[in-house]
């Protein structure tokens, strides 16, 4: 017997063998608490481990995969960003082809919008119109977010698929201003009547960001490409932008070298701030950039920002060396810092619910 | 001969089935040779880690490839990323290009990026492989903190006409075909053998990361489900050919001729969290890959010179497109890289008595590298390229002594010294040292210590975006030691065993990282201490008449620990496993033979890969633990003009349904059968 004992011993070692598991699906409810911050975190690319974390200032308790946890299914691979319209979440995750819709108090998917050619960023015009930016495509995606199905294109002049980039979206009237990133060095208007684009603006290389302010100026910082790009490699420089008029106002160079980014306003949208090492914040109003940061470069590389509408509170992402959990800190607007907490791996952008 | 006492049990088996490896392994069977002996021990392998492959492992079908060998047949960790893909391996614990791998000499590990794709290598290819652990690859390159893989060629040593064809047909549409010409007399050994495999590869799987949505008419989710999918865009299509000539004069001077073709056309699978239409998109990579090898060695009785010279050239090709309407597949991304490396070495051995041995090598391999990664339109509105054009000359220099002062003591020193570009390392310095502990049971205790470096690719110093010029060298510290026995009986039973202590100081470690500007860039980040324990057994056994059983088994435990400076006050990853890198891992095949029949099982075992840097267990980001078994059944048919052999495989035998990386799933239970004929022609 101890032999056949030993035998059935050495099969089951032989056999044995984790699973590759299943989800288990939570019930959330955050409906009570009236705010609400999500982080998107990127995760690594190709390996599909992008996730949303969830933080209620109030109670300041985070909760992270809060979309595997709620749908016991993954977010998919490099979540990118995330807006809030009408109570539905929705989160672009770019290489996995999809915009999730989600029932923003309970995390659960209610739809989703597929073979997206490379999604960056969603904006909505109407109930059922929605724009859907793209990177290696010269198109923008026209979708019915009703019936999450695309309807069309818009087709950027001067664009090849290859380099093609169209990015952040603000609405100014009929017409939406798009950045364009990379190897670009546009500001596209689209007119959302005739889905086409009617006038584009150059500024420096390579604009990231782009937001409007109380005064209906548009707010867009360059990085100034890198080192032996064939494209050009310049000092970077934050542009204000006359929406009515689509002419720069102001330039505001920086240092060559400098990598400014995520350039975001406060709720009144009287401040923009933005990211180059150390956090910055200015008046919209203001011909200089400050001398002093708002917060001093903290021996960390920041990766994401945003600024609470209701409070001012400024919520800043640290990506540590990027294959770990990301650390986001909070700090108030005269630069206490209230909170800290861990979220996904390379938290990249927020969206206040 | 009283002098003569130990050792060298564990292969002498295997070198009786190497000398006859054209046979299939029901013919060969499983010899259970004599015990050989201490003094007969070479004087280049004194207090060498080695670990080498048999035919056996190597020749065991015609579907595998080096990836393949390597997870079942020792313990390196070789991180898959599904069928017929990109595998590359953690040796120690250490990263792919950590690895220094060589075919008949040449290295070739990219330049670009310094690893080496095992999925690329087909073992029918390879008659002769063997992994230098840790400090002892010092004895052929530099760079390998982990260890250096040997690939080899060699002359069949048949006499007249030979040919083997085998064909084998499997699940998902696979075919795979081989075919090896060899012809040979008392000098001269010519062999051409092709590889041709092909498949859709679209094997199924339950998706786990995902759901399909089944809405209502008003748009509302009506149910969801996991979905039954097929593997998409994972189609293969791979082509090999290599021809080999050897010249032996017979009086001491070898000339050999190998050159190696490779054509292949592989999809790039989707990832199960991909929402894409896979008809709408084509991700795909080509190359083209030719290595050329001649040799010349000139053997005298106690001195030995030699030279080969080498080219690579390879050309590959990425490029993802999608349909924009009507059919027309536009570029999305269009990238090209070709890189041509010319080769020489020159080495030579000189002993004095049974005493002393000497050598000296000296490399050169010249990489000229075109790297083509992205076609854009400038501000001018011309058209562009990203990418750069890069050359390196790097030479690697060693001289060795090596000196057995008694029989049971030896001693080596090893000093070398490496050049990439202008930089020069500095010396890199490798003691060995063994003994016999106990002649019972054939005990022999070693040790080495040494210092290695290793240069950044040139992707990681020049690539477009994100290649940091200012890098610096990996560099560590790695000892060794352990004890290795043998015991046997002729014809009975043989049983050998080892066990060895590692422990390495890696320094400057290199990683890429992304940046805020939406590209990565490496820098040299960590610093690692990877160490622990790999042991391994061999038992073969004549149970009964014609009854013959063969077991190999490895175990490591390697713990590969991050000890650098935590990067933020936030950082958690110091003091933490490397992601990827399991601390445990394990293979055991074991072979039966009786007559014409024979059956072999596989098994492999890897511990938790953590997918963070601080080892967090979350839930969308873990890689559990995997078991694989596969078998395989084969009978030879011995008929007068021919032998005829059948064999059955069946992978992943349990029908688990795993994965070796993130959002990649692997093939649950297939099948293949091969047929293979080996006409028998006279002879004079």
């Amino acid at each position: 017997m101890s032999r056949l004992s030993l035998y059935i011993f050495v099969i089951i070692s032989l056999t044995a063998c984790m699973k590759w598991e299943y989800g288990l699906e939570e019930e959330f409810d955050t409906s009570a608490s009236g705010e609400g911050l999500f982080i998107c975190n990127e995760g690594n690319f190709q390996y599909g481990n992008a996730t949303l974390s969830y933080y209620d200032p109030v109670t300041k308790e985070v909760q992270n995969e809060v979309f595997y946890r709620s749908n016991a299914m993954k977010l998919g691979d490099v979540c990118q960003s995330m807006i809030i319209r009408d109570g539905i979440g929705w989160v672009v995750v770019n290489n996995s082809h999809v915009v999730f819709a989600i029932d923003i108090n309970t995390f659960k998917e209610v739809g989703r919008i597929t073979n997206l050619t490379s999604p960056r960023y969603i904006h909505f015009i109407s109930d059922d119109k929605a724009y859907i930016t793209q990177i290696w495509d010269n198109r923008i995606f026209i979708v019915n977010p009703k019936r999450y199905e695309i309807t069309g294109y818009i087709n950027i002049p001067n664009m090849t698929m290859e380099s093609g980039s169209t990015e952040q979206m603000v609405q100014y009237g009929k017409y939406v201003y798009v950045n364009c990133w990379s190897y670009q060095n546009r500001i596209l208007k689209i007119d959302t009547e005739t889905d086409k684009v009617v006038d584009e603006l150059v500024v420096g290389i390579q604009p990231t960001s782009l937001v409007m302010d109380c005064n209906n100026k548009l707010w867009t910082v360059t990085d100034g490409g890198y080192e032996g790009s064939p494209y050009g490699h310049e000092a970077p420089s934050l542009y204000r932008i006359d929406a009515e008029t689509f002419t720069i106002e102001k330039q505001f160079r920086f240092s060559f070298g400098d990598w400014p980014s995520e350039v975001q306003l406060n709720g009144t949208k009287d401040k923009i701030y933005w990211l180059n090492d150390d956090v910055w914040e200015m008046d919209v109003t203001a011909d200089m950039v400050p001398v002093r940061p708002f917060l001093p470069y903290d021996n960390t590389l920041y990766y994401g920002l945003t600024v609470c509408p209701r409070t001012g509170d400024v919520y800043i992402a640290d990506a540590i060396d990027y294959v770990q959990q990301g650390m986001v800190y909070r700090y108030s607007k005269d630069k206490e810092l209230l909170d800290s907490f861990y979220v996904g791996i390379i938290p990249g952008a927020f969206c206040w619910k | 001969m009283k002098r003569l006492i130990l050792i060298l049990l564990t292969f002498a088996p295997l070198i009786a089935i190497a000398q006859d490896d054209t046979r299939n392994w029901a013919t060969r069977g499983i010899r259970v040779g004599e015990v050989a002996v201490y003094g007969n021990r070479p004087m280049k392998e004194i207090a060498i880690t080695e670990t080498k492959l048999d035919t056996i492992a190597l020749k065991e079908n015609i579907a595998l490839s080096m990836a393949d060998v390597l997870t079942f047949n020792t313990s390196i960790f070789v991180k898959n990323y599904g069928r017929a893909t990109l595998s590359t391996v953690s040796f120690r614990g250490t990263s792919p290009s950590h690895t220094q791998v060589s075919w008949n000499g040449m290295k070739i590990n990219s330049p670009m990026l310094g690893m080496t794709d095992f999925s690329m290598i087909p073992s029918f290819f390879v008659d002769d492989a063997s992994l230098l652990h840790g400090t002892s690859s010092v004895n052929e390159t530099g760079g390998g903190l982990g260890g250096a893989v040997k690939l080899a060629t060699k002359p069949a040593d048949n006499r007249g006409f030979g040919l083997q064809y085998i064909q084998g047909v499997g699940s998902f549409k696979t075919f795979d075909e081989f075919l090896r010409l060899t012809y040979g007399n008392d000098h001269w050994q010519v062999s051409t053998r092709a590889v041709y495999s092909s498949s859709p590869n679209d094997y199924k799987y339950r998706n786990h990361d995902k759901k399909e949505n089944v809405y209502d008419e008003d748009m509302n989710i009506a149910d969801q489900y996991y979905p039954v999918e097929r593997n998409r865009s994972g189609a293969y299509k791979d082509l090999h050919i290599l021809q080999e000539v050897y010249y032996n004069t017979g009086k001491g001077d070898r000339i050999g001729l190998n050159a190696w073709y490779i054509n292949s056309n592989r999809e790039l699978a989707m990832l199960t969290v991909d929402h894409g239409d896979d008809t709408d998109f084509d991700n795909r990579q080509r190359e083209q890959t030719f290595r050329g090898v001649v040799s010349w060695d000139h053997l005298r009785d106690g001195w030995k010179i030699g030279a080969k010279a080498g080219y690579i050239y390879t050309w590959m090709a990425y490029d993802y497109k999608r349909d924009v309407g009507n059919g027309i597949m536009a570029v999305m991304t269009r990238s090209r890289s070709r890189i041509n490396t010319i080769y020489g070495q020159a080495d030579g051995e000189y002993s004095i008595g049974n005493k002393w041995l000497f050598t000296a090598n000296v490399s050169l391999h010249q990489h000229i590298v075109v790297s083509e990664d992205k076609n854009i339109v400038r501000q001018d509105g011309n058209k562009a390229i990203v990418g750069y054009r890069k050359g390196r000359p790097e030479v690697s220099a060693s001289v060795s002594a090596k000196w057995r002062p008694t029989e049971s003591i030896g001693v080596s020193l090893v000093v070398r010294e490496e050049m990439f570009g202008k930089e020069w390392t500095p010396i890199i310095p490798a003691l060995f040292v063994d003994g016999v502990v106990s002649r019972a049971g054939n005990i022999v205790a070693k040790a080495s210590i040494s210092r290695n470096y290793r240069f950044p690719t040139l992707n990681d110093l020049y690539f477009l975006p994100g290649g940091n010029p200012d890098l610096r060298s990996e560099s560590g510290w790695t000892y060794d030691a352990g004890l290795s026995f043998a015991v046997g009986r002729e014809g009975l039973y043989s049983l050998s065993g080892s066990a060895t202590w590692f422990e390495s100081y890696i320094s400057d470690w290199i990683i890429w990282l992304p940046t805020p500007k939406g590209f990565f860039s490496p820098d040299n980040i960590k610093d690692v201490h990877a160490y622990g324990i790999e042991t391994k057994a061999d038992l073969d056994i004549t149970l009964a008449k014609d009854w013959h059983l063969g077991i190999d088994g490895t175990f490591s435990w390697t713990p590969s620990v991050n000890i650098g400076e935590p990067r933020t006050p936030a950082d958690k990853s110091v003091g933490k496993q490397l992601p990827y890198v399991p601390e445990l891992s394990s293979s055991v095949t074991g072979l039966v033979t009786w007559r014409k029949w024979s059956f072999l099982y596989k098994w492999c075992y890897y511990s938790v890969r953590y997918t963070m840097s601080s080892n967090d267990i979350s839930l969308s980001g873990k890689l559990p633990p995997y078991f694989m078994s596969n078998i395989s059944l084969e009978r030879v048919i011995s008929l007068r003009w021919a032998d005829i052999s059948l064999k059955g495989t069946v992978n992943n035998l349990f029908n688990e349904e795993y994965l070796s990386v993130l959002s990649r799933p692997m093939p649950g239970i297939n099948f293949e059968v091969f047929v293979g004929i080996t006409p028998k022609f006279k002879t004079r």
